[in-house]
C-alpha cells in the first residue's frame, strides 16, 4: 500500500503576513437573525434583523456605526443597504474584507487599522444567506460557486466530481483509509453538535435529537457521508460590532478582546483534487500565527468553534489547530470530547452549521463571544479563551478571543 | 492565480459537457479525441503544470506543451455517487467520480470516472489505466471522448 507523503507546508500554501494586533480590537455586540429553512426572506432582511439585535446587544444606535464590513457577494449589507434599512445617511468607512467564512475570523485584523487611525469607532461585520429560499435557482444549489469555475466546468464536472459533498467525501475516504478514522468518529462530531442544538432554541435542529445509533442507522448518500455529516441548508445571518477595548468597557456587556488572528492560503485554491496535503486545511498556516500573536497554545483553548460544512472538515481543522497529530483526529473526537460540559474540547456549542444554522460561520463568532461573557445556552465552565476557525478551501483562518480587555 | 470564472447560474447550453474549445484545457480534450491522456508540461522546467495555468508556479515560464503520458496511474480516492448531484447525471447513477495519481508524477491527480468495474472491487492505490469513453448526457446534443480509468 503506497502511502501518500504528507506534503511539506512550504509546498502547498502560506500564511498572510500579519502585524501583531493582539489586544487592539474588542467585540462589544453580537446578533443573529432568526434561523430557518426556506423563509422567503431576502438576504438584506435577514442581515438587517441580525444587525438590529447586535445594536441592541451593544446598546448602540445605527448612527453610532461608522464602519461597515461585508463580503463582496450579491445582496450583502453594504452602506446603501444599511442606510436604506435604518433611514440613515451618515458617512461610513466600508470594507469588503468582511463577511462570514474565513472573513468572520480575519475581519477584526482589517478593522484594527481603521480603529487605530480613527477612520471608524464602531465597526459592524455582517453576513447572511437566503440559500434555502434560493436553492432551486442555483446550479447545484450551494455548488453554484464551484460550477462557475471554468477549470471545474472543463475538467471535473463532466466526470461527476462535483459538488462539495463529493469533494469532501473523496477527502474523507482517504482519511479513513490512511489513518483508520471510522464512521463512528465522524458521527461523534455530528452527535455533539446536535446535542448542543437540542438545548439551543435558536437552532434549526432544536427539536431533532440524534444519537450515535441513529446516526449509524441513517443511510449514506455518498459514502461515507450520511445527511447528518453535512451542514444544514438554511436561511440566516449574523452580525458583530468591533471597537477599541476602552470603548468596549463603556458598553453594557462584558468586553471580549481579539487576542490573535491568522489567515492561511492554499496555493491550489478550491482545486482540492490538486491540493498536495489532501487531508489538511490552510489552518496549518493560520493557527500558528494566531497562537503566536495571542501567546497561547492548544492547551489554553477552552472552546473551539469552526466552520463545519462536513464532519471531516471539523476533524481536519481540529488536527490542523494542533489539538492532536495529523491523522489522530478520529481518536480525539470520539466519545464526548467535544461536549460542552464533560468534554476536553467543547466544540460548536450552539450547534454549528451541522445543527444550528447555515450561516457560514458568522454565528460561531457570536457563540464564542457569548461563551466568554458567560451568557451561552450551553455554557462552558471557566471559559476564558475561545477560537473561531474559518474555512473556504483556498483559505483557512483562526481567530482567538479572550474574556476581558 | 488568475481567476477563470463565469457569473450566476450556468447557462452554457451544453453544460455539463466540457467546453472543448476553452483555451486552457482544449489540449486535454484534443488528446482524448486521439486516445491520448495528454497533460501540460512546462517548457521551462519540464514539470507537469496541472491544472493548466498561464505561468509555471515553479519557474515562471509561460509556454507549455500538451504531452502524451503513459495513461497509467494509481487510484488515489473515489466515491460512489448513488445520488445525482446535478439533474443531468440522473441516468448515470451510480457513477464513480475518482482522482487518479499519475504514474509519472503522483502529485498530478486527474479527475475522472472509474468504469467497467464493480465499485466494491476498487481499492486505494490500485494500479489503473486509461480508457477512452464518450461523456454524454440525456437531452444534450453530442458526446465528448474522455479519459476514464479501469483497473490495470
Amino acid at each position: 500500500m503506497a502511502r501518500q507523503r504528507i506534503a511539506d507546508p512550504s509546498e502547498w500554501g502560506a500564511a498572510t503576513e500579519f502585524d501583531d494586533i493582539g489586544g487592539e480590537v474588542a467585540i462589544c455586540g453580537v446578533g443573529d437573525s432568526d434561523m430557518s429553512k426556506a423563509s422567503g426572506r431576502t438576504t438584506r432582511e435577514i442581515v438587517g434583523q441580525a444587525v438590529e439585535r447586535a445594536l441592541a446587544d451593544a446598546g448602540l444606535e445605527p448612527t453610532d456605526i461608522d464602519g461597515l464590513m461585508y463580503v463582496g457577494m450579491p445582496e450583502q449589507f453594504d452602506g446603501a443597504a444599511f442606510h436604506e434599512y435604518f433611514g440613515t445617511h451618515h458617512d461610513l468607512w466600508e470594507s469588503r474584507r468582511g463577511g462570514g467564512m474565513t472573513m468572520a475570523a480575519s475581519a477584526p485584523y482589517y478593522a484594527a487599522e481603521a480603529l487605530r487611525d480613527g477612520r471608524a469607532t464602531y465597526v459592524l461585520n455582517t453576513f447572511g444567506v437566503a440559500w434555502a429560499t434560493q436553492r432551486g435557482e442555483m446550479t447545484g444549489g450551494p455548488g453554484q460557486a464551484h460550477a462557475q469555475d471554468l477549470f471545474k466546468q472543463n475538467l471535473e464536472i463532466p466526470f461527476g466530481w462535483f459538488p462539495q459533498p463529493v469533494y469532501f467525501a473523496t477527502i474523507a475516504r482517504r482519511h479513513l483509509h490512511e489513518f483508520g478514522t471510522t464512521e463512528e468518529q465522524l458521527g461523534a462530531i455530528a452527535v455533539a453538535c446536535r446535542r448542543h442544538a437540542n438545548a439551543n432554541p435558536a437552532a434549526v435542529m432544536h427539536t431533532k435529537p440524534l444519537s450515535l445509533e441513529q446516526y449509524l442507522a441513517s443511510p449514506k448518500f455518498v459514502e461515507p457521508f450520511r445527511k447528518e455529516d453535512c451542514c444544514l441548508i438554511s436561511d440566516g445571518g449574523g452580525a458583530y460590532i468591533m471597537t477599541t477595548p476602552d470603548r468596549a468597557l463603556d458598553r453594557p456587556k462584558a468586553p471580549v478582546t481579539v487576542a490573535g488572528v491568522g489567515l492561511g492560503n492554499s496555493f491550489s485554491g478550491t482545486h482540492w483534487a490538486q491540493q498536495p496535503a489532501f487531508m489538511s486545511t490552510p489552518a496549518v498556516f493560520s493557527a500558528p500565527v494566531a497562537y503566536g500573536m495571542a501567546g497561547v497554545g492548544p492547551a489554553d483553548i477552552d472552546l473551539f468553534t469552526c466552520y463545519d460544512p462536513f464532519t471531516i472538515v471539523t476533524l481536519m481543522q481540529i488536527e490542523d489547530h494542533g489539538f492532536c497529530a495529523k491523522g489522530d483526529g478520529g481518536t480525539f473526537v470520539a466519545g464526548d470530547t467535544l461536549h460542552f460540559d464533560v468534554g476536553t474540547l467543547p466544540h460548536n456549542t450552539h450547534g454549528g452549521m451541522l445543527s444550528h444554522a447555515y450561516d457560514l460561520g458568522i454565528s460561531h463568532v457570536s457563540e464564542v463571544v457569548r461563551q466568554l461573557r458567560g451568557e451561552a445556552v450551553n455554557q462552558v465552565a471557566d471559559c476564558e479563551v475561545g477560537v473561531y476557525a474559518g474555512y473556504t478551501g483556498p483559505q483557512g483562518s483562526t481567530l482567538i478571543l479572550r474574556r476581558g480587555t | 492565480m488568475a481567476e477563470h470564472r463565469t457569473e450566476g447560474k450556468i447557462t452554457r447550453d451544453r453544460f455539463p459537457l466540457p467546453d472543448v474549445t476553452w483555451p486552457l484545457t482544449a489540449g486535454f480534450w484534443e488528446g482524448a479525441a486521439h486516445d491520448e491522456l495528454r497533460l501540460p508540461v512546462c517548457d521551462g522546467c519540464g514539470r507537469f503544470r496541472w491544472y493548466p495555468k498561464e505561468t509555471c508556479g515553479r519557474c515562471d515560464a509561460e509556454p507549455f506543451t500538451w504531452t502524451a503520458t503513459s495513461g497509467r496511474g494509481t487510484l488515489y480516492s473515489w466515491v460512489v455517487a448513488t445520488h445525482a448531484f446535478l439533474p443531468q447525471f440522473a441516468d448515470l447513477v451510480p457513477y464513480v467520480p475518482a482522482l487518479v495519481a499519475l504514474e509519472e508524477d503522483p502529485s498530478v491527480r486527474i479527475p475522472t470516472r472509474m468504469v467497467d468495474v464493480d465499485p466494491a472491487a476498487l481499492t486505494f492505490d490500485m494500479p489503473v489505466t486509461v480508457t477512452f469513453r464518450p461523456i454524454s448526457f440525456a437531452g444534450i446534443d453530442g458526446a465528448v471522448p474522455a479519459p476514464m480509468f479501469v483497473p490495470a
